[in-house]
């Protein structure tokens, strides 16, 4: 064994031993090249540590071993996948919290590799485990979940990442902001946008959607384009227009997005556009979400008959929604009434019907249900603002601020803040 | 005897991101699209459909003619769900499901008519769910809705709505009481 | 997935943004019942010209009449420029009018020739005055007399506007504010830059100016009931002009009826015939019953503007009388010759909308059911058309009703307050939480200065590789319905 590689396998030992681990994640950021040179000792080195004790030492060499080359025989991929679950499954969480952005590349590695493989479904679980091992709090983001939301949109399982999905994020890890780049952040709302999108959940998805444009940006990525396509399309399916964007949303975006997305903004005006953009609908993969539009469209203006409408007859719903006849107007009318979005009568007898009011009276004790639990959820959400409000109160930079003393280091706090960070 | 299907849908579904290689068996997926189907999450069921591995959909006519069900489903083609569901010999444990199913596709049936139609043909009745004439006739008995003078409509009642759910008193004034503090604080 | 190493930010293109076009309204205007004679009589200065301008553009049956009238007029100011721009319209008009030799030698005796003799001295002559009018001025200034260095600046403001050079005009009259010395004094000043501005139809400006005439510390002692009432009105038609050139109708109509006939003597910007119009049609458009019936039918000076559009008058008791039909008939009359008026023409076709719309929205007010045949015979509409119409009302939630198409009758919709109570309170609940939730993830990024920036590398010109370079990623979202 190379003597660099022996002292970095005794740092760990020692180290560890002593629980100084910010000492150990400066040796280890330091050391990478020393593995990286020795590939073909470091399953030796793999062998001495214990997964359980010196967590970040094996974290560090599993990544570098990983991340050799594909052409380096040095490593067998064979045996990975096992490797990196029954670290994730064995280590300490308390340590590799000390380095999540390692922990997070070997995460980052494992998707990729599988992806190679072509078999992401063997990922979820795993990166699953690895999601709450590494989390403070069920609501905090890290770059893992963009893994796990890809793995499932490959697989077509897109089932698991919902108990993800659905939890508003209140935290992100470091490893997310500072000085890496924000794509993992984009990622993980763009295919949680699409994910939302596939399962027809069009109110999540324009909400996911909508975060991918409004982050902060100096320079337009192609994430946000493409999320910025997709938003517009679900914002048609829902509300059969396209929805303003916030005000908040960063300039460069507002400015060059559109030019960029000529087609979309052409489908909210007439659905002719279908046809006429058809090339850049299916080279952008939107056509699904596009034959969706083109459906509301019908369910739309004929929730506008309601809205007008006591009665009418089947032929004229057809003939003022532009369908082809009674019958698929009957079904479309069908369908709706099914899916709770109009309440209507058909009387097939005489081929009309008759639109109805929402038989809701908002009197029923559901109601009260329905009632009591969203203003719940807007409690909670109240007092957790208060929270945020409080915390910034007693914040000695902002309490330095607000009595009038400028001080120029205010930025650098929040990058020392790794573990204060508790919002 | 299966009953509690939710159960088994949570244990497939675990089953199947624990198969070796990602490929789980042919009767897990086969009682999982069954199951997706029975709880009409159609977007479920279609997306495992397509991850079923070619070689297993291929060779497994069960699990097609599950898919066959699903299909029509997803069209809303009701006839052709039922004819699909009688076009194939179900074997247990898919067969109990795949039962219970076509009974929640006629009940869903039945109450959407008797929420949409104030007037509808027999024969419509009939196409949509899947019954003999005279057990249509039967059920529109039993449920009170009346036959025309011309013996060729119906015409329906919306289903009555579940009984509604009974919260305690102290309940309601714990949450009144949280609520008000809300307000005061 | 994207492609690993073109990474963040994957920047994007930028292509050119193509430039609006600017739609200009092309309309013509065939019979037009305009006496053209009296209509550029009730004119002068730039008023004149650029409506007989307007009607030139619009009305071809009118255009060399009006044109021959304009050159007359722009003869006897200095405005060398419109004078040479008019004799090119005018040699467009002849030329395009198709009429050959006959028209040509009939009209050879009264058509006017391009004057080139009268150009030259016309420029020298303006040349000449504007050195003295600044020569004037700068001895004011060395005397340093404020009362003269006013009137200096006002004079070279007036011969700037005989030119025709606007801008140059309004920058004099705005400079004789600073040697203002009484009331009087800012109020001309304030007269002087509204009619400029006006002509420039920066509307904001004129506005902003009539409000600060208005709040002159003794704008209303000024000696003389009379004079004041006059600048009032003034102020209240340049008030109404801005107001609707920028859509708002209702304060247009306000400021316009409150002008007082007597007084009503304004010719370089409207007639007290246009007052009348704008004023009442802005008034039909958007006043309730009973706003109509007290600030203008029983209005005694409002009354009096109508008398002098007798047609309009008639139109406004018609509809005050229910008697839709005769009333949009009568409108429908009227409408060509208001095509020709360059500040309405670009708003009846709203004006009208509005008004008819609040005819049938006054029409159905007492109904609890009404019967669309009847109505339909009341609005001159087949009963077809009459339906689209309302359903648009009704979408835009001006008229809560809802039609029976089958019996063809429209039934007042009941609404029931505690169901939208409960329904718009879970609504708000609903997008509440929505953003806060929003908020929330807003602040956490910015706590962890998460922003997409660029990180230096180059990604080319075409600015990285576009996503999408993984199809099996969106072909799996790709959700077309089987």
């Amino acid at each position: 064994m190379a003597s660099p590689l022996e002292q970095f396998v005794n740092n760990v030992r020692t180290i560890s031993a002593s629980g100084n681990f910010r000492e150990l994640c400066e040796i280890i950021s330091k050391s990478d090249e020393v593995l990286q040179r020795n590939g073909a000792h470091l399953n030796t080195v793999l062998e001495t540590l214990d997964i359980q004790q010196h967590s970040l030492g094996v974290l560090a060499v599993l990544v570098a071993k990983f991340s050799l080359p594909q052409s380096s025989n040095d490593v067998d991929r064979s045996t990975m996948f096992q490797q990196i679950c029954d670290f994730i499954s064995n280590c300490n969480g308390e340590q590799v919290r000390f380095c999540p952005e390692l922990y997070a590349d070997l995460c980052h590695l494992l998707t990729d590799h599988l992806v190679e493989l072509k078999q992401p479904i063997r990922g979820i679980e795993i990166l699953k485990k690895a999601i709450r091992k590494i989390q403070l709090f069920d609501s905090q983001l890290t770059s893992i979940h963009a893994d796990l939301c890809q793995l499932c949109l490959l697989s077509k399982c897109m089932k698991p990442a919902l108990e993800f999905l659905d939890t508003d994020v209140t935290g992100i890890g470091t490893e997310l902001g500072g000085n890496n780049d924000s794509k993992h952040f984009l990622l993980y709302y763009y295919y949680g946008g699409m994910i939302y999108a596939a399962l027809k959940n069009y109110e999540r998805a324009l909400y996911f959607f909508e975060v991918v444009v409004t982050v902060p940006a100096m320079v337009v990525s192609h994430i946000m384009l493409e999320a910025y396509k997709k938003y517009i399309l679900v914002s048609l399916i829902l509300h059969g227009k396209i929805l303003q964007m916030p005000k908040y949303t960063s300039q460069v975006v507002c400015r060059f997005l559109k030019p960029l997305s000529v087609a979309y903004h052409d489908l909210a005006r007439s659905q002719h556009a279908a046809v006429k953009h058809r090339e850049t609908f299916l080279r952008d993969k939107n056509m699904g979400l596009v034959n969706q539009v083109i459906n509301s469209m019908y369910k739309k203006n004929i929730q506008r008959l309601t809205k007008t409408f006591l009665t009418l007859s089947l032929s004229d719903v057809a003939s003022r929604v532009q369908l082809s006849g009674p019958v698929e107007a009957e079904s479309y009318i069908l369908n709706m009434i099914e899916e709770g979005e109009i309440y209507a009568m058909i009387n097939q007898k005489d081929g009309m019907v008759v639109f109805l009011d929402s038989p809701e009276k908002y009197a029923s004790p559901e109601t009260l249900c329905v009632l009591e639990q969203q203003m719940a959820a807007c409690t909670k959400l109240h007092q957790y603002i208060q929270e945020m409000d409080e915390q910034i109160q007693v914040n000695p930079q902002y309490v330095k601020k607000s009595v009038g003393c400028h001080d120029e280091d205010m930025p650098a706090t929040s990058q020392n803040s790794k573990t204060t960070y508790t919002m | 005897m299966i009953t509690n299907f939710d159960k088994l849908c949570g244990d497939l579904e675990k089953q199947e991101l624990e198969a070796p290689n990602g490929i789980a068996s042919p009767t897990t997926y086969a009682q999982l699209l069954a199951i997706y189907l029975y709880q009409n999450d159609l977007c479920n069921a279609k997306f495992l459909w397509k991850r079923i591995p070619q070689t297993i959909s291929a060779s497994n006519p069960e699990l097609a003619a599950i898919w066959a069900v699903g299909q029509k489903l997803w069209k809303k083609d009701l006839p052709r769900t039922y004819q699909a569901l009688a076009a194939y010999h179900w074997i247990d444990p898919v067969a109990t499901i795949m039962r219970a199913l076509e009974e929640n596709v006629r009940e869903r049936a039945f109450n959407l008519i008797g929420r949409s139609y104030s007037s509808i043909s027999v024969d419509t009745v009939v196409s949509a769910t899947g019954l003999s004439k005279e057990a249509v006739l039967q059920i529109c008995r039993d449920r009170k809705w009346e036959l025309s003078d011309d013996g060729v409509t119906v015409n329906p009642i919306p289903p009555t709505q579940p009984a509604p759910l009974h919260t305690s008193s102290e309940d309601q004034l714990f949450k009144l009481t949280d609520f008000v503090s809300f307000l005061e604080n | 997935m994207f492609d690993l190493n073109t990474a963040e930010p994957m920047q994007v293109d930028v292509p050119l943004e193509d430039n609006e076009n600017n739609e200009t309204e092309c309309y013509v205007v065939e019979n037009p019942t305009l006496d053209l004679e009296t209509y550029a009589a009730s004119y002068t200065g730039f008023a004149k010209l650029y409506r007989l301008t307007f009607v030139a553009d619009h009305c071809p049956s009118l255009r060399l009449e009006a044109l021959k009238m304009a050159i007359s007029y722009v003869m006897t100011t200095y405005n060398v420029s419109l004078y040479q721009s008019l004799h090119k319209k005018l040699a467009e008009a002849i030329a395009t009018s198709g009429l050959p030799d006959v028209a040509v030698q009939m009209g050879s005796q009264d058509i006017p020739v391009l004057d080139s003799m009268w150009v030259e001295s016309k420029t020298k002559k303006a040349a000449i005055k504007l050195e003295k009018l600044d020569t004037d001025l700068k001895n004011y200034k060395t005397n340093s007399i404020k009362e003269s260095i006013r009137r200096g600046h006002d004079d070279l403001g007036d011969h700037y506007l005989d030119c025709g050079d606007l801008t140059s005009a309004l920058k004099c009259y705005s400079r004789a504010r600073d040697y203002c010395t009484s009331g009087k004094h800012v109020i001309m000043m304030c007269l002087n830059v509204v009619k400029v501005s006006v002509y420039l139809q920066n509307w904001a400006h004129v506005l902003n100016y009539v409000s600060k005439a208005e709040s002159t510390p003794d704008f209303h002692e000024i000696p003389g009931k009379d004079s004041n009432q006059a600048v009032l009105t003034r102020l209240k038609c340049a008030a109404g002009l801005a107001e609707l050139a920028t859509k708002k109708y209702k304060s247009a109509a306000k400021h316009f009826l409150g002008a007082s006939i007597d007084h009503c003597d304004y010719p370089e910007l409207l007639s007290s015939n246009n007052v009348a119009v704008y004023g009442g049609l802005c008034a039909l458009a958007t006043f309730d019953r009973s706003e109509l019936q007290k600030q203008v039918i029983v209005s005694s000076s409002f009354k009096l503007f109508l008398e002098l559009e007798p047609q309009l008058r008639d139109i406004i008791f018609k509809f005050y009388e229910s008697k839709y039909a005769s009333c949009l008939r009568l409108l429908d009359e009227i409408r060509d010759n208001l095509l020709l008026d360059m500040y309405l023409a670009p708003h009846l076709n709203c004006l009208y909308m509005q008004i008819r719309n609040r005819a049938l929205i006054q029409y159905f007010s007492p109904y609890l059911s009404a019967d669309m045949r009847l109505m339909a015979a009341a609005f001159n509409r087949t009963v077809n058309a009459l339906e689209d119409e309302l359903m648009q009302l009704i979408l835009d939630g001006q008229i809560q009703a809802r039609i029976d198409s089958h019996n063809k009758i429209l039934y007042a919709k009941d609404v029931d307050q505690r169901s939208t109570t409960f329904e718009k309170s879970l609504g708000m609940g609903k997008e509440y939480q929505r953003r806060t939730s929003m908020l929330i993830l807003r602040a956490a990024m910015i706590k962890n200065q998460i922003h997409v920036k660029n990180t230096g590398r180059d990604t080319g010109p075409q600015g990285g590789e576009a996503p999408g370079s993984s199809t099996s990623l969106n072909r799996a979202f790709d959700t077309v319905p089987l």
